[in-house]
């Protein structure tokens, strides 16, 4: 069974572990030989989670499939429990303390709605373009995402929404619908632009016009959008200054004067600085100098940006593009809907992640406080990656076996 | 069929990594922008190693009266200050002689600082002086100039206890609230600390490179700039023409006027009287100004309207009133003679009226405002009906103006007593005293202007508020605050046409005939409250026109004497501004032959000679 086991995946997980390690050990050097214990700690997590990831790889699949909507129900409890009894870190209650260890259910949920939901889509008789298993999948994804909200703990609800089209277009969401989905979304944004509404609605209609639908559901999706449209704009001028402020800070941090901005103007900079080649390896000053906030977590990156340059930068971004792609490969050829369903998802908050996380050092994301994954500070989220990635190479094992 | 043909996989995996290739190519692009094409100038900026965030405060939001008169602005204010390590003795003399003080004047300020923290020297620079400095910049070293902003008034506004004032944020704001911080300017009391977050807009911030000798390089990127957001305007509900014409009714005397519209609760008038001028608190507030303020005896600091407490007197028989008619102890027949004085066990109570109302009802009673039939009501009314009626008309309660800072006032209940005189402590002498308004009971003018509207409109209270609505200058919209009303409950129309049509006769010839205002008819009620600071506090309550009333009122003149010679005029002449826009000449007025001139005041009792009437204890 070990001429199975799909190593290309797996050497690219471990490649990127060892980048991260690398990273938050310059992260936290402090030239005196006087560590404190990030590097060594995270070595272990490290082990940990490759431990985790391989038990996981081997378990049985039936076994996993059946139990989903179990995974799913004490995921839930749990989130529930936090809201009541969490710790509180940074403001939001995350965590859960059970004796000396310390769980975040958020990680947990997002592997366990996926697999609630790739189950749910894998029965013999479900189809998401029915109006019911639509909703019920939205749902299961909807429930953890508000318990997370409200936490609050925004980035990681944000994942949850993200992953809801990549999965069920997966699953075979259809076109129309698709489209009825994303549009009342994009007419939001652009609603405050006239010209811009304006060709949205034109497009609506002449997308609507091909799309040989039944005449009332035309209308229905035309008029939801107009009723968007022209909603939004009032409604938010109907807010104070100070609450729209702080839906913009939320939705564009960088906006906020004592918060985000300066750390992305502090990221660029050493990120910028690193210029092509980078400034070489526990030399980079700004790292140095901690004017990175939160650099061994959130910011990791800047550190690779500064210290290893354009070069360093493409490098890791390919490594994660090329674990990416590679995972969708899996999912495309594995035969079995919940398997293909789950990687999906899997590859989802991946993806998700990264670009949010590598994408917010440069200001192209906003702040969020997404970590980066395998790279980022931290157990309770390296730890709940690597089972993740535990089920990707169990799917990608059965794959042959088909 | 549940799973996708194979071909159709196919087809969404080549859209699924047609978007990862396309994010990719994003993202290193977004890297090679700032790494390869700006790497030199990031690299520069990294050497500096500085980066510094420059706060831009917003402009405050105007106030304005009901017909958009600016009634508080926002102006810029140059003041100088020093770094004194860099003084030197000619610097001194030339800076003192620019902005017309004596050397001494600055010396004084900078004794004992040897430093590079700038001291502050004066404010409030004309543009001239200002022009001077910056022009001898060169020579002058450790000497600068620079702007905050302030609060303007325009001439003829005062009002302190409308607007309150603003001031730099303290240790303790900026503990609590993360968004602000030191130097920054907040609402410190009044209207300016009430609607803070909207007046004061929001910060924004500028990025700049700073050398290591601390020069400004200038901005980083200004795409990263935030523009500052000015603040909402507030309007106000008030007419300011009235406001004013209010104060000044007021003018050397200690007390409050509280004006409002019994229809919506605006407040139409809201004066408190001493007061200082806003101007003394705007900007750099000077600690001498503020040692004198606080010092004063007089406290004119003290919001009278909401935040000083009175016994009501008389005014507040209507409540002993209401309470026996709604709970049918009394009726409207029911009669008590007064001779003139009240025999309380050993001790004797005389009424305002020595020679005595004679036999009289309910109305005559409230009409003549007499002690002997109050003192009578409330011994049979007792402490509990007493305090849950006083309770009902939101006595002892704030009325949640939207004002800091409210005093609650205080309705005594019987655990009060309890609690204050212990077991059994409490005489019939102190529910006889509470029946008139007197004795521990004690109200807010607000209070009692929220009565007279309560009565105006048979029981429906709309909350009190001065706050018009808020108008955002970028998207000219208006944010309307919603009227808030309760309705007091259990109170039959009965009563209350009993009790109006009773301070109707109190303004027709009764104790409060000077209220009464030409071709309006009027309904009010006097009050002379004894007082342990001196002569008996002014009041009067009143509401007009009678049938659809527009305006409550009530005023209080503290130890100015008797409430209907006193306080009703001065009711009267806000009335009549309010509805004729101008003082009416008049005729001499005839009064009614029936009520004598004299204060309704009452004759204070010593309550220590009632231990012997302590209920429960036998004689």
């Amino acid at each position: 069974m070990l001429q199975r086991y799909d190593y290309i995946s797996l050497m690219l997980i471990l490649i990127l572990l060892l980048v991260g390690c690398i990273a938050i050990f310059s992260a936290t050097y402090t030239g005196t030989g006087d560590e404190n214990g990030y590097f060594t700690r995270q070595l272990v997590w490290c082990i940990v989670g490759i431990i985790t990831m391989i038990l996981v790889s081997f378990i049985s699949l039936k076994f996993v499939n059946r139990i989903s909507y179990w995974l799913y129900g004490i995921s839930l409890f749990l989130l529930i429990l936090v809201l009541i009894i969490g710790k509180v870190g940074q403001g939001a209650e995350r965590w859960l303390a059970i004796g000396p260890l310390h769980i975040q259910p958020s990680e947990l949920a997002k592997l366990t709605t996926i697999l609630a939901v790739s189950k749910f889509l894998s029965d013999k008789y479900a189809d998401v373009n029915k109006f019911k298993y639509f909703a019920v999948s939205i749902s299961l994804i909807l429930m953890p995402f508000m318990l997370i909200a409200k936490q609050p703990d925004l980035g990681t609800a944000l994942v949850f929404l993200a992953i809801i089209i990549p999965l069920l277009f997966w699953a075979g969401l259809n076109w129309f619908h698709i489209f009825t989905i994303l549009t009342p979304l994009l007419t939001m944004i652009l609603s405050f632009n006239l010209l811009a509404f304006m060709l949205l609605m034109l497009t609506i209609v002449v997308v609507l016009f091909f799309s040989r639908r039944k005449l009332i559901v035309l209308i229905a999706v035309f008029l939801l959008n107009i009723g968007v449209g022209i909603a939004t704009p009032y409604l938010w001028g109907q807010l104070r200054p100070y609450q729209q402020q702080r839906i913009l800070t939320f939705v564009n941090p960088e906006k906020d004067p004592k918060g985000a901005g300066y750390q992305i103007i502090q990221s660029q900079v050493a990120i910028g600085s690193g210029g092509t080649w980078g400034k070489g390896y526990l030399q980079g000053s700004q790292t140095h100098l901690r004017f990175l906030p939160a650099q061994h977590t959130d910011f990791i990156f800047s550190v690779i940006g500064e210290e290893f340059g354009f070069i360093g930068v493409v490098l890791v971004l390919l490594t994660y593009f090329m674990l990416i792609l590679r995972f969708v490969q899996i999912a495309s050829s594995i035969r079995g809907q919940f398997e293909s369903m789950t990687v999906i998802g899997i590859t989802t908050v991946i993806f998700f992640h990264m670009v949010i996380n590598i994408g917010m050092t440069i200001g192209m994301a906003p702040v969020t406080g997404l970590p980066l994954p395998f790279l980022s500070y931290g157990g309770s989220s390296l730890v709940a990656n690597m089972m993740m990635m535990g089920v990707v190479l169990n799917i990608s094992r059965s794959k042959f076996a088909h | 069929m549940n799973e996708l043909s194979r071909q159709q996989r196919k087809a969404r995996q080549i859209i699924l990594n047609t978007a990862i290739i396309v994010t990719m190519i994003l993202l290193i692009s977004g890297f090679f922008r700032i790494q390869v094409a700006g790497g030199e100038k990031y690299y520069e900026i990294s050497m500096d190693n500085s980066v510094r965030p420059l706060m831009q405060y917003p402009v405050r939001g105007t106030i304005r009266d009901v017909n958009g008169m600016i009634l508080v602005d926002d102006r810029p204010s140059f003041f100088v200050a020093v770094i004194p390590r860099l003084l030197t003795q000619t610097t001194i003399d030339t800076v003192a002689r620019i902005i017309g003080e004596e050397p001494e004047f600055i010396r004084e300020k900078i004794r004992g600082r040897r430093t590079y923290r700038p001291v502050f020297i004066k404010k409030d620079l004309e543009y001239n002086i200002v022009a001077e400095l910056e022009e001898k910049k060169l020579d002058l070293p450790g000497v600068f100039v620079d702007v905050e902003s302030k609060r303007y008034y325009p001439e003829g506004v005062s009002s302190p206890h409308i607007f309150g004032y603003v001031g730099e944020v303290d240790k303790n704001e900026a503990q609590r609230n993360a968004e602000l911080e030191a130097g920054e300017l907040i609402g410190k009391k009044g209207l300016e600390k009430e609607y803070d977050t909207s007046l004061r807009g929001t910060k924004g911030v500028y990025f700049t490179r700073v050398d290591a000798e601390g020069r400004d390089l200038g901005i980083i990127d200004p795409d990263r700039n935030i523009e500052p957001i000015r603040g909402m305007d507030l309007y106000l509900t008030l007419d300011y023409r009235f406001q004013q014409f209010a104060e000044s009714l007021m003018v050397g005397k200690r007390g409050a006027i509280v004006a409002l519209d019994p229809r919506n609760g605006q407040i139409l008038g809201f004066v408190s009287k001493p007061d200082y001028d806003p101007r003394l608190l705007s900007g750099r507030i000077s600690t001498d100004v503020w040692a004198t303020l606080q010092g004063d005896t007089a406290h004119p600091l003290y919001s009278r309207v909401i935040q000083s407490v009175y016994p009501p007197g008389s005014t507040y028989k209507l409540i002993a009133a209401i309470a026996a008619l709604q709970e049918g102890i009394i009726t409207t027949q029911w009669t008590a003679t007064c001779p003139g004085y009240f025999r309380l066990g050993r001790k004797t109570i005389h009424c305002w009226n020595a020679k005595g109302h004679g036999k009289i009802n309910i109305m005559e009673a409230i009409r003549g405002s007499c002690n002997v039939f109050f003192y009578q009501l409330g011994l049979k009314i007792g402490l509990e009906t007493w305090t849950k009626y006083s309770q009902m008309f939101h006595f002892g309660l704030r009325t949640n103006i939207d004002l800091p800072n409210e005093s609650k006032g205080l309705v005594p209940t019987l655990d009060y007593y309890l609690k204050a005189y212990g077991p059994n402590g409490w005489t019939r002498g102190n529910l006889a005293n509470l029946a008139i308004g007197q004795g521990e009971l004690l109200t807010t003018p607000l209070q009692m202007a929220q009565f007279a509207m309560i009565i105006a409109n048979k029981g429906v209270l709309h909350r009190p508020h001065i706050a018009n609505y808020l108008y955002n200058e970028f998207s000219g919209a208006r944010h309307f605050f919603p009227k808030e009303t309760d309705y007091i409950k259990g109170i039959s129309d009965e009563v209350y046409d009993l009790i109006r049509e009773a301070m109707r006769r109190v303004v027709a010839g009764g104790t409060g005939w000077r209220g009464a205002v030409p071709g309006i008819d009027v309904a009010g009620k006097t009050g002379t409250s004894q007082n342990p600071h001196g002569d008996a506090h002014a009041w009067y309550i009143g509401f007009a026109p009678f049938d659809d009333p527009m305006i409550a009122i009530a005023v209080i003149v503290e130890n100015g004497g008797g409430g209907g010679a006193v306080a009703a005029p001065i009711a009267s002449k806000c009335m009549e501004k309010f509805f004729y826009n101008r003082l009416l000449p008049r005729a001499v007025v005839k009064k009614d032959t029936t009520v004598t001139d004299t204060l309704d005041t009452f004759m204070p009792m010593d309550l220590e000679n009632f231990d012997r009437l302590r209920i429960g204890t036998p004689e």
